[in-house]
């Protein structure tokens, strides 16, 4: 949300449902996208968190990087209390093949970044061993850094950055093997 | 494009995609989950993750907000509870509700004190209060001795009192019926519903018994939050006029 989220959520804390929405509107993809490689609920865990963010709201006191990694420090709370922490596997809903072929399909040739699906995207990433997943997303989609991460995930800054290689060196060599690099 | 033979035919000396195959690639991995656009020259399998990255990251799909109504729901009970922080809004909420141990206790130990203090002199001018204690009314307030028709009142304890002044006309004897010092109802409802006990008749006021006057002019259950034995600090002090605590106005 950038410099407006000062604003956005000063409005929101004083009751200002309209902020709180655009607020919800802003992060509830990318929270759903994260709890999908923690959680096979993701809509219910992002339910629980919201609950919690809500009745946190008024005394927070940050900027929009802290109420992120608030927030989704809540989340992964949530899913761990959910008692489902990922044991078995989110379903996937794709299989690694239509990724590929959404990857190498002629209108995406061109490398247009809107040509992947989300969906597509993050099935892709549930592939990845839980942990080098999670720290993924919450790197790229929540917008956090490795300090952030680490201390969600309760790991060291580098070994943040060693599992988010790892994944993404993954994911290369899987896009390599399904031949999708060109 | 069939392999990874033919990929790195094209890019000599980048093997980013190979698990393991060495650290040479960090800075780029880095640039790609910093979302920060890569330099020119970097091997395809990278701008594949720039791709699948940005997809990840990409616009909400209207199904991904099917949450919002439930979300607005649980931000309008928070702000109907807790109220929101515009400043305005504040101190009436605060007034007696939020702060119940330093303002509403105090302030209710208070009316009930002035309210027992007045309860003791009405039964004083009705003359029902044991003897020595009545005689000390008497020679306190006036009220009439205590050995003025003593006998025929204790055996009628609940007939109403033929002396005067009527109580009813000793405005803020009933606590209920004070105004301006008593939270509203809606207020103290809404705000701390199991605090707003309504005591019971025989508990909002320290009942001087026997006696004519919480008889014929019960106090009712209101939203005058009084504390009751048991729930706090406050307890009534036993006393030999039946519980109603003796208070001695003091004579200027």
């Amino acid at each position: 949300m950038g410099a407006a989220f000062g604003d956005t959520l000063a409005k929101a804390q004083a009751g200002d449902e309209a902020a709180f929405a655009s607020i919800f509107r802003e992060v509830q993809p990318s929270l759903l996208r994260y709890l999908r490689m923690i959680t096979p609920d993701p809509e219910d865990v992002a339910g629980d968190t919201w609950v919690q963010v809500v009745a946190g709201l008024e005394g927070f006191r940050g900027e929009e990087q802290a109420f992120r990694a608030w927030l989704f420090t809540i989340a992964r709370h949530r899913a761990v209390d959910a008692g489902r922490s990922r044991t078995r596997r989110p379903a996937v809903p794709l299989e690694m093949s239509e990724v590929a072929e959404q990857l190498t399909s002629p209108d995406t040739a061109d490398l247009a970044l809107e040509a992947v699906s989300s969906r597509a995207a993050v099935a892709l990433i549930a592939t990845l061993p839980r942990e080098q997943a999670e720290i993924i997303m919450l790197r790229v989609v929540a917008g956090l850094d490795n300090a952030d991460v680490a201390r969600i995930v309760r790991k060291t800054p580098g070994a943040v950055r060693v599992a988010a290689h790892r994944g993404l060196r993954r994911l290369a060599d899987q896009a390599e093997r399904t031949g999708v690099t060109r | 494009m069939s392999g990874p033979d033919a990929m790195h035919g094209e890019m000599p000396g980048y093997f980013p995609g190979r698990p393991g195959g060495g650290e040479h690639d960090e800075p780029l991995l880095d640039m790609i989950l910093d979302r920060r656009p890569l330099p020119p020259g970097a091997p395809p399998e990278m701008h594949v993750l720039v791709r699948t990255l940005a997809a990840v990251a990409g616009p909400a799909d209207p199904r991904e907000l099917a949450g919002e109504a439930a979300a607005l729901a649980a931000f309008r009970r928070s702000v109907s509870r807790v109220g929101p922080s515009h400043a305005a809004q504040r101190p009436a909420r605060r007034w007696l509700s939020w702060r119940p141990a330093r303002v509403r206790l105090p302030l209710a130990a208070a009316l009930v004190a002035t309210a027992a203090g007045l309860g003791s002199i009405v039964a004083a001018y009705v003359g029902v209060l044991p003897g020595p204690i009545q005689e000390v009314a008497h020679v306190t307030v006036g009220a009439p001795s205590a050995s003025r028709d003593n006998s025929s009142r204790a055996h009628t304890p609940t007939s109403p009192p033929r002396s005067s002044p009527h109580p009813s006309d000793l405005s803020g004897y009933r606590p209920a019926s004070s105004p301006g010092l008593t939270p509203a109802p809606s207020q103290a409802n809404q705000q701390q519903p199991h605090r707003g006990v309504s005591p019971s008749p025989g508990h909002a006021v320290p009942t001087c018994t026997p006696g004519p006057v919480p008889t014929r002019h019960p106090v009712k259950p209101g939203p005058t939050q009084y504390p009751t034995p048991g729930q706090s600090n406050w307890t009534p002090r036993p006393s030999p006029t039946g519980g109603c605590p003796v208070i001695v106005p003091q004579t200027p």
